[in-house]
């Protein structure tokens, strides 16, 4: 995989004008089908091939020499790359897998890349050759993304996708300056997307910095996930830690992180809500308090609101999530489902005399055009059913071939012409969507307030030059108010004409 | 997020119907919250966002009702009953009908008047039996009136009042507590005023139109969509120092090397999509106290008693003053002032930041008064969107010779000359000056491209809107359009269609093969090609729901309305920059021979986009 990467900023981040060597980029080698990439430049001493590593893919063969230190965005040509036969054998067996790809997660994937229909190779010739491009195939290459990432990860669990990822920290207010605490980690889909909400800089004296810290109890994913956030250069904003939660909390270092937003995504929330409180947490039954324990440290803000999600894919869960917030003390209190759809546009062609081609349906487009179909049709077969004038026949149906394709002509010509112009513009869904994720429970942990900082505030604002009165009431709804108690009062018809002329007067007015 | 309320902030109130309204919380007003009662703002000031409060009775001594924090134990403790009763979940809709028409349509929560504790039937509190009075509604209005004991009182003696209590089922009983106390009981609670309240308050509340139907759900897609993030720590441009006499010659030349993590805002939502966009930045909240870390206490106090002092100075009111003016104002602040800035001075960074374009000679960005900007006329306060929010008409962007602004040249005049000026004139002086130096610089940072993302929410045709803007944007820059309707986006996903994009790079079109790369990334557009098709990557078009739910013990299901009945769209794709002259794809798995234009056609998953 990728050497140590090292990285000032991540490319994720601050992705630069250019793609740059030891960085991460993503191929788009066609609508949704993204590869990413660790841009190496060539180095001949290392591995002594020609071109040095290449990316083989359906499209072509792409050295990662023309893919280095071009503009992002760029699209760039296929070259000749010779592979040998046991390459292109290889290769062929890679499309293959890349031809019957599917959307559906893949535990424990070893090498990236091998889902995605590319397959880094290093060219096997032995004498040095120019590099040729191949006359067709091409490619992009993109920046990296949280959305971009989010579809092309190595997929270790399921993982939160972009309609539900962006939705939960638009909500959490994960922002700029954002501690934001995750766990599970899993593959590092939502992790990404945390990172990218709460980055705020480099460190500065006096300014707190977002962070996301994250954890993750399977050592597995967690080694691959450390190493992919090191090779992101994400590690100055995520903090990744292998414990289980639900029993060792949410301190790091023995320190709090401060977390003004949470996001859980594991199978029993309930069982880590304890341990985000702001107090220490009750014993559970059995459980015997340590004699003389430490003072329990909050993983929490200690003066801010904190803001959680929970991520559930079963009503149970939800329900248990729900009823231990309550106890806790969490507010606001809110459970959504997001349905995210995605439509594709297309030009549909339906025409009797259109060419007959792969996405024309030669049918009737009309009432107009079937019946003149048919009355050809019933020409022709009174045509049929006169005796024949001559022997053979064939000269009359001859002709009226002609004269059916004769009167259409006109509407060919215009199509040939500019097929994308052509047909009427039409919006539909896919046929497979998604109809549940996950459920969200959404819900605020308001800072505790003490005798004493009511006191302070008490002091520092004190009563009695009250001036002014500032209403919620807008001026219909003070108005409204007023009339609705005086119907109480009298609830005459006096009143009640005169509300309605008060009406009136407003719509009019 | 903010986690106490600051003085001279807007902040959102949500009543006790559910409804929120948006305040400005001034010290020393009384805040009316209506029929709910009042209270002093002074309450409130400096105290925790998202708690909910009570408004207590007027103590027979006082002029003025105090409030008192509600824990959450006593928010849930009719939920809590009902998750301990066993017969939560067998509800029947006669009982419910029964028991609403029963009262008359009213519902009630039962709560005890002495201990102004909630009772609930499974923890087995004795209703007193001469309370069982049947109060009619004019007791209730009376008792309301007298406001002595602060509603729940009331709401108490109808429960007593209500006789067949101990026969329904807590199923009924709930829906009966529920809506009853939306009436009655005087909590409240202090939310912020963040992007994600005030677009729920204007949608739910106010006009949804005016921010074009823009749900969260859709804030959130378009904001990720377009990548929108922090973008780089600020970098100023160094003062030139021009003195009164120089002229354009002396402006601080563009550094396009510093131009960095810039995103091109197009607006027709009153500015909640750059309030949007500024939150996703971190250009929309002054810095607080608690968000820096390593502040030490003494600061933090110096800082609250000079805060504290200038309140009292102002006695309420807000001052606001030009930001132009305040280079000139004496020093009398409690901050210190750097030195004296020359008028070419650039007060933006060269990063991090957020230019709109917009179509009327000014910007409509009226929601950024929420966050105490104003865009018209900056304050004074420093607030982050004075450095890191640009503006520019389109006409300014497209045709700046034709806009004065831009074109005329700044006006100069000695130093004696100046002297000899009335205040008032030099002033004006000085205003024209910086107001041509930003102008200036704006049109031309602007022009300069490469920005990180294009986002909008417009009214205006998206096809029209890239036509201008795709040039502008960096290599895989994303795009990311917002539209009440899918038509226009439709159109917009059409252009870049595998058809048109075939055509395109094909070489068959005798305009496009006569141009340079540089000159089709202009394209000025025409029937066929209204833009050029091979500028975007990955085009897409997509909608987000939201379905809420209650989630109550034994009856849990979706809402069963809810309000922003419109759906709303996002359009979103990459900028690309494509290869010079002819490209062909890989042939591989062309099935057939096509001939041009109809090899368009086959739009088959295989096709590589182009
Ligand atoms: C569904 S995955 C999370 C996916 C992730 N949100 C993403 O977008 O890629 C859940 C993860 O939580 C981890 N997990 C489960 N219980 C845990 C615990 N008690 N402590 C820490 N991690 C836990 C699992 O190992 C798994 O990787």
């Amino acid at each position: 995989m990728a050497p140590t990467l090292q990285h000032t900023v991540s490319p994720f981040l601050e992705p630069g004008p250019r793609t740059k060597p030891n960085s991460l980029a993503v191929l788009q080698l066609s609508r949704d089908n993204f590869v990413p990439v660790y841009l190496q430049e060539a180095s001949g001493e290392h591995d002594g091939y020609v071109e040095g590593a290449v990316i083989n893919t359906r499209y072509g063969s792409f050295p990662h020499s023309t893919l280095l230190n071009v503009p992002w965005g760029s699209q760039v040509r296929a070259s000749k790359v010779d592979t040998g036969s046991r390459g292109r054998k290889r290769k062929r067996q890679l499309d293959e897998e890349a031809g019957c790809e599917t959307s559906e997660p893949i535990e424990d994937e070893n090498e990236k890349g091998n889902s995605n229909g590319a397959d880094k190779e290093h060219g096997d010739g032995d004498e040095a050759k120019q590099l040729v491009t191949d006359a067709s195939g091409f490619i992009h290459v993109l920046p990296p993304t949280p959305e971009i990432w989010t579809t092309s990860l190595p997929h270790r669990t399921q993982v939160v996708y972009t309609p539900d990822a962006s939705y939960i920290l638009h909500r959490i207010r994960a922002r700029p300056g954002s501690t934001l605490i995750e766990a599970g980690a899993g593959s590092g889909s939502f992790t990404h997307a945390s990172a990218r909400a709460v980055y705020n800089g480099s460190p500065v004296e006096g300014k707190r910095q977002g962070r996301v810290f994250s954890f993750e109890f399977h050592e597995e994913r967690y080694h691959k996930m450390k190493k992919e956030l090191s090779d992101h250069g994400l590690d100055g904003v995520v903090t990744l830690t292998h414990r289980d939660v639900y029993a060792g909390g949410f301190l790091v270092g023995g320190k709090s992180p401060e977390a003004d937003a949470v996001f859980l995504d594991l199978p029993a929330p309930w069982e880590a809500l304890p341990l985000l409180s702001r107090q220490r947490p009750q014993l559970k039954e059995g459980e015997v308090g340590e004699a003389g324990a430490k003072p329990w440290v909050s993983p929490l803000h200690p003066k801010k609101s904190v803001l959680l999600c929970t991520f559930s894919p079963c009503i149970e869960q939800v329900t248990r999530t729900v009823s231990a917030l309550r106890h806790l003390g969490w507010v606001d209190i809110e459970m959504v489902e997001i349905a995210n759809r995605k439509l594709h546009t297309a030009r549909d062609r339906v025409g009797l005399y259109l060419p007959v081609d792969r996405g024309v349906n030669n049918s009737a487009k009309d009432v107009e055009e079937a019946i003149t179909k048919l009355t050809e049709i019933e020409e022709r077969f009174r045509e049929n059913a006169r005796p024949k004038q001559s022997a053979d026949g064939t000269e009359p149906a001859k002709q009226e071939s002609k004269a059916a394709t004769n009167g259409k002509t006109p509407m060919n010509g215009a199509a040939l012409k500019y097929p994308w112009l052509d047909g009427r513009l039409v919006t539909r869904g896919e046929p497979e969507i998604k109809t549940h994720t996950s459920y969200l429970v959404f819900a605020v942990l308001p800072m505790v307030w003490t005798e004493e900082d009511e006191a302070v505030a008490m002091a520092k604002y004190p009563l009695g030059r009250e001036r002014f009165v500032v209403s919620v009431m807008g001026k219909a709804s003070m108005k409204e108010e007023r009339r609705e108690a005086m119907q109480q009062k009298q609830g005459n018809r006096k009143s009640r004409r005169k509300d309605r002329d008060e009406k009136l007067a407003e719509v009019e007015g | 997020m903010y986690s106490i309320i600051r003085p001279n902030t807007w902040v959102a109130i949500r009543l006790p119907s559910g409804v929120t309204r948006n305040i400005l919380v001034t010290p020393n007003a009384t805040i009316s919250l209506g029929k709910y009662g009042s209270f002093p703002a002074n309450f409130i000031i400096e105290r925790p966002y998202h708690i909910t409060f009570e408004i207590e009775d007027q103590r027979p001594d006082e002029k003025f009702s105090r409030i008192r924090i509600v824990p959450a134990s006593e928010l849930y403790a009719e939920i809590f009953a009902d998750e301990e009763s066993p017969d939560c979940s067998a509800p029947t809709a006669d009982a419910a009908k029964s028991v609403i028409s029963a009262e008359g349509g009213a519902e009630f929560t039962l709560v005890d008047a002495e201990s102004g504790k909630l009772v609930t039937r499974s923890n087995g509190e004795v209703i007193d039996e001469n309370a069982r009075q049947t109060l009619t509604q004019d007791e209730i209005e009376e008792l309301k009136r007298e406001g002595n004991n602060a509603g729940k009182d009331v709401i108490a003696k109808l429960m007593l009042s209500h006789t067949a209590l101990d026969q329904k089922t807590s199923f009924s009983l709930a829906k009966y507590k529920l809506l009853k106390t939306k009436k009655y009981i005087r909590r409240f609670q202090i939310l912020p005023v963040d992007v994600p309240n005030l677009a729920h308050w204007q949608l739910e509340e106010r006009d949804a139109s005016k921010i074009l139907d823009l749900r969260a759900e859709m804030i959130a897609l378009v904001g990720s969509w377009g990548n929108v993030h922090y973008g780089g720590d600020s970098v100023y441009l160094e003062d030139p120092q021009a003195t009164c006499e120089q002229g354009e010659e002396a402006l601080a030349p563009l550094r396009e090397d510093l131009l960095k993590g810039r995103w091109l805002v197009v607006d027709d939502t009153g500015g909640l999509l750059v309030a949007a966009v500024a939150e996703r930045m971190g250009v929309l909240f002054p810095e607080l106290d608690e968000d820096k870390s390593n502040l030490d206490e003494q600061t933090k106090r110096q800082r609250q008693e000079a805060e504290a002092e200038a309140e009292e100075n102002q006695d309420g009111d807000v001052v606001m003053a030009d930001v132009q003016d305040s280079a000139e104002k004496p020093n009398d602040g409690a901050k210190p002032k750097k030195p004296r800035s020359s008028d070419f001075e650039i007060p933006f960074s060269q990063t991090n930041t957020i230019t709109v374009v917009h179509s009327a000679s000014q910007p409509s960005l009226a929601f950024l008064g929420y966050w105490n900007f104003d865009a018209v006329a900056p304050s004074h306060v420093e607030h982050p969107l004075c450095r890191h929010l640009m503006c520019l008409t389109w006409l300014q962007l497209l045709k700046p010779e034709l806009d004065t602004a831009y074109s005329t040249p700044p006006l100069t005049a000695s130093t004696e000359l100046l002297a000899s000026w009335k205040p008032s004139r030099r002033g004006n002086f000085h205003r024209k000056r910086r107001r041509f130096a930003r102008t200036k610089h704006i049109v031309e940072a602007t022009r300069a491209g490469g920005f990180s993302g294009l986002v909008c929410a417009s009214t205006m045709d998206p096809i029209s809107i890239l036509k201008h803007t795709l040039p502008l944007l960096a290599g895989g820059a994303p795009v990311s359009m917002y539209s009440p309707t899918l038509e226009p986006l439709a159109a917009l996903a059409d252009s870049f269609s595998v058809s048109r994009r075939t055509a395109w790079t094909s070489g068959t079109v005798p305009e496009v093969v006569v141009k340079t790369v540089e000159e089709l990334e202009r394209w000025e557009g025409n029937e066929q090609f209204p833009l050029n098709p091979t500028l975007l990557l990955g085009t897409s078009i997509q909608t987000s729901r939201a379905r809420r739910w209650q989630v109550l013990p034994g009856r849990t299901h979706p809402l069963m309305t809810e309000r922003g009945g419109t759906d709303g769209y996002v359009f979103t794709a990459w900028r690309a920059k494509p290869a010079e002259g002819k490209v062909a794809a890989k042939g591989k798995f062309k099935r057939r021979k096509l001939e041009t234009g109809s090899a368009a056609e086959s739009e088959a998953a295989e096709t590589p986009i182009a």
